[in-house]
């Protein structure tokens, strides 16, 4: 479902067709490295200044199956979004979307082109009465790139134009359309930086954080990729509570720099991690596993 | 410093287990060295404290008696703070009176 702006399309590619004509099925692979859909922002350079000898290797297949846009069937969007998986497919690939008049509005790449549809639909029902599909084989970031560009590259040939969707500063295709996975809230930083000399001692600013927020979780690593096994579990069990709750990593040298011992000291708490709730210590990793698993955390965190 | 010899004789698990039990008058004590689990982690290389890292207690004792959670592995963390200062570096604690486990 990403979408590139037309600033990022530089350097032509046209080369891809020539590569390899024909993939055994031997090679074929799907890769859902990237979870269900693709980023907004890929790298581009990456692409263009890969050697063509890496090619080999890794044959780009864009070329067999993807037929130009031009020849591409238009295929009317359902009315109900319950069918928009039966006339798209749930794969990954390149699309264009026009309105009912035919003109173009929007190229996108999807890891789930059905979903992508059906989120464009919801969120923009006058713009999105047809759709182009050309589905990738081998669907990794550049074959899907490559099959983006080339139909853009196509689009500009024909018309001279870059379609609106597509123009930088329009951003109503690219927000999210669909449910995404929702984005991790940032760690908490408990200073602005090693080297600022703090006014009130870190041990304030701990009270503070844990007073001000309900729940309170400082962890080794940050919460979206915790260092160690304990941290991890209690972001696991946080996250199953769906509690909003802040994080601190207190691996972190930088902004959160003497948080170690200063908060083994506030806490009288000898190890990490350590979670509180309503400015107290609730415990570790194992009372917070014991307290999961008796259905007592969910009772503290709901009242 | 004739004491500090002889415990430096005994393993971190041994010093673990006499603390404990004089500590808080345990009546079952189990304690299990899991450094191994952790031999990658960043803290237990840089301790050089020979991999004693990372164990398992389980400890009942009537001290618990009243206590919540969080104090019961504070009694235990308090027993255990030279070794904290040392090189232990996490533990995993169970601790529960003898009632709670006569109920199960």
């Amino acid at each position: 479902m990403a979408a590139q702006n037309i600033s990022s399309l530089s350097s032509p590619l046209r080369t891809f067709s020539s590569l390899r004509p024909g993939v055994s099925p031997s090679y074929r692979f799907t890769n859902f490295l990237f979870c269900s859909n693709l980023r907004p922002s890929l790298p581009f350079s990456s692409v263009i200044l890969k050697p063509l000898r890496a090619a080999r290797f890794r044959p780009l297949a864009v070329s067999a199956a993807l037929k130009n846009l031009s020849e591409s069937d238009l295929v009317a969007v359902p009315t109900d979004l319950q069918e928009v998986t039966v006339n798209f497919p749930s794969e990954s690939g390149v699309y264009a979307v026009y309105d009912n008049n035919n003109d173009l509005q929007f190229i996108g790449i999807s890891r789930n082109i059905a979903a992508s549809v059906s989120g464009h639909r919801n969120s923009l029902p006058e713009l999105c009465h047809y759709v182009k599909v050309g589905v990738v084989e081998e669907p990794d970031r550049s074959a899907l790139t490559q099959a983006w560009k080339s139909w853009m590259e196509e689009h500009l040939r024909t018309t001279g134009n870059v379609p609106p969707g597509n123009q930088s500063g329009n951003s109503m295709w690219v927000p999210a359309r669909q449910p995404a996975t929702p984005r991790k809230k940032p760690d908490l930083r408990l200073t602005p930086g090693r080297h600022v000399q703090l006014t009130v001692p870190l041990e304030d600013l701990i009270h503070r954080l844990v007073k001000e927020n309900r729940v309170v979780a400082f962890i080794k690593g940050s919460r979206s990729a915790p260092l160690c096994g304990f941290s991890q579990r209690v972001v696991g069990i946080l996250e199953s509570q769906e509690v909003d709750y802040e994080s601190v990593d207190v691996l972190d040298e930088e902004y959160n720099y003497g948080l170690r011992e200063t908060l083994k000291r506030y806490s009288n708490w000898p190890t990490f991690p350590q979670v509180f709730v309503d400015g107290e210590l609730v415990g570790g990793c194992d009372i917070l596993t014991s307290m999961h698993e008796k259905g007592e955390l969910a009772d503290l965190l709901k009242k | 410093m004739a004491s500090r010899a002889a415990t430096a004789m005994l393993s971190r698990a041994q010093r673990i287990k006499s603390n404990l039990q004089s500590a808080l008058e345990a009546s079952l004590l189990e304690i299990e060295d899991v450094s191994h689990q952790h031999a990658s982690h960043a803290a237990v290389r840089a301790s050089g404290s020979d991999g004693e890292t990372h164990f398992n207690v389980k400890i009942v004792s009537t001290k618990f008696e009243g206590k919540s959670l969080v104090n019961r592995h504070r009694m235990v963390y308090d027993a255990l703070a030279d070794e904290l200062q040392s090189g232990l570096h996490a533990l995993s604690i169970v601790a529960k009176t003898p009632q709670e486990i006569a109920k199960k």
